[in-house]
């Protein structure tokens, strides 16, 4: 060691690289990484979480990402996401199309979160709003065509609460009833069963972000 | 070899692996990963996790404050980088990777060690700021630990990255000088009682310590000033140094000196 030693050991030079060069990298590497790589999970639209997820923006901060909801469900309904989701990488989410949240009254996946990403105030499964579901073609679902279909209708686990079914007359037949599933927006849970029930290739009624009160029975 | 501490070291880092694999095999005694887990029904929170949860989420859960404070209390008696030397996986395949870089030859280059903690700092000034938990959406810890128990194979390409960095260019420089969870226990571990301690008039400079140790830095002040413990809190408590020490001039202390 020469002169500049001090008695920790350290040179002035290295002591400069430690203090000043390293956090300006440092700097440098974050905000690269930040504009690249961390945008907001919500970018590519509505992620469906397991039930009671707080809101979506402390919810990416409060979840630890340990996977113990997944490791919980059931029904394998809950996926971690990979680094497609960005800032959401590891948190859990739902794909409804491939299994939907089944609504378990003992709600495993929020007894097991450790960190309050899930809230477990939550008990009653009536009160879980994970999304609300919305016929977003009114165009192609069959039963609003005139067919008898009410598959989502059937398959909903708060059926004649969050969907029900509105008669009316069928002016093109003049002669039929169109039986149209109505989303009752402030009793649904936002499951997805009703999505991964819908016949149609592409779903018709999908769950999105939630809404507390309807304000329109056709509005998508 | 005058001892043998690799072998628990080594079988603990391996213990931890399957741990975290057990679910899929269908036992039930662990569930979760490093950052939050169940382990016979006791819950274990990683502290740092805990912090940015705490931070960006702004909610608090006492079992889970209560599991942090545990899981920092462990570490804080243990001390060092305990975390990093015994039970964190990507120091694991780190230290495998730096087995490698010694045979080729290549990457000598080192940061200083007090990176780390400027890391934690940038950290929790983001996750302050942004409400972003940087750490637990970059950690390799959580891409290893989320690989092994959903199978899910692509975010490894990260750690693939860190290990082709650290064999090419800068030797074991995430572990040593980025990792901002190495950063914090080497704060929270500062001050432990378990250290490694110095005889100087029984060493005989062959520098064999030095070799092994992976924040070699922290012999300096033993090695060179005559220091009669290891007191920086990145001594990551492996104990490569004692069991490469011919001359028993290094032992374990259980008190301070």
């Amino acid at each position: 060691m020469d002169s500049e030693t001090t008695c920790s050991g350290i040179t002035r030079r290295q002591f400069l690289k430690g203090s000043a060069i390293t956090p300006l990298t440092l700097i440098l590497a974050g905000t690269g990484v930040a504009t690249v790589y961390l945008r907001h999970a919500d970018a590519q639209g509505f992620t469906l979480r397991p039930p009671g997820a707080i809101a979506e923006k402390r919810f990416l901060a409060a979840c630890v990402r340990c996977g113990k909801c997944a490791q919980a469900c059931p029904y394998l309904s809950i996926k971690m996401a990979g680094g497609e989701a960005g800032v959401g990488i590891g948190t859990p989410v739902i794909v409804p199309r491939e299994i939907p949240c089944y609504l378990c009254s003992d709600l495993p996946c929020v007894k097991v979160c450790p960190s309050g990403a899930l809230d477990k105030k939550l008990e009653d499964i009536e009160k879980i709003r994970m999304g609300t579901a919305v016929i977003i073609d009114r165009e192609s679902c069959l039963s609003i065509r005139g067919l008898r279909c009410e598959v989502c209708y059937r398959q909903c686990p708060l059926i004649d609460k969050a969907i029900v079914i509105e008669p009316r007359h069928n002016t093109r037949t003049g002669e039929h009833t169109i039986m149209e599933p109505v989303v009752r927006k402030e009793k649904c849970v936002g499951c997805g069963i009703c999505e991964k029930s819908c016949v149609l290739p592409k779903p018709v009624i999908v769950v999105q972000k939630t809404v507390e009160t309807q304000k329109d029975s056709y509005e998508f | 070899m005058s001892s043998k501490w690799w072998i628990p070291r080594r079988t603990a880092q391996l213990t931890i692996l399957a741990l975290i694999a057990s679910p899929l095999l269908g036992m039930t005694f662990f569930r979760g990963n490093l950052a939050a887990a169940d382990l016979f029904g006791l819950p274990l929170a990683d502290p740092l996790a805990f912090l940015q949860a705490l931070i960006g989420g702004m909610v608090i859960v006492l079992p889970y404050l209560g599991s942090a404070l545990l899981v920092a209390a462990f570490y804080f008696i243990l001390g060092g980088r305990t975390f990093c030397g015994w039970i964190c996986p990507v120091g694991l395949i780190t230290e495998l990777g730096e087995k490698l870089r010694r045979r080729m030859g290549s990457g000598e280059v080192t940061m200083p060690l007090t990176a780390s903690r400027w890391s934690l700092g940038l950290v929790l000034l983001t996750v302050a700021m942004t409400g972003i938990p940087l750490f637990e959406v970059l950690s390799p810890i959580g891409i290893i630990n989320r690989a092994i128990a959903f199978v899910s194979l692509m975010p490894l390409l990260v750690l693939a990255a860190i290990l082709l960095v650290e064999i090419t260019v800068s030797r074991r420089v995430w572990c040593r000088s980025l990792c901002p969870l190495g950063g914090f226990y080497s704060i929270l571990g500062r001050f432990s009682p378990v250290r490694v301690g110095f005889i100087e008039n029984r060493c005989t400079h062959c520098d064999d310590c030095l070799r092994v140790c992976p924040v070699e830095e922290v012999l300096t002040p033993s090695l060179k000033l005559g220091a009669r413990q290891v007191t920086a809190g990145d001594c990551s408590r492996c104990f490569a140094c004692v069991d490469s020490c011919h001359a028993k001039a290094l032992s374990i202390d259980l008190f301070y000196k």
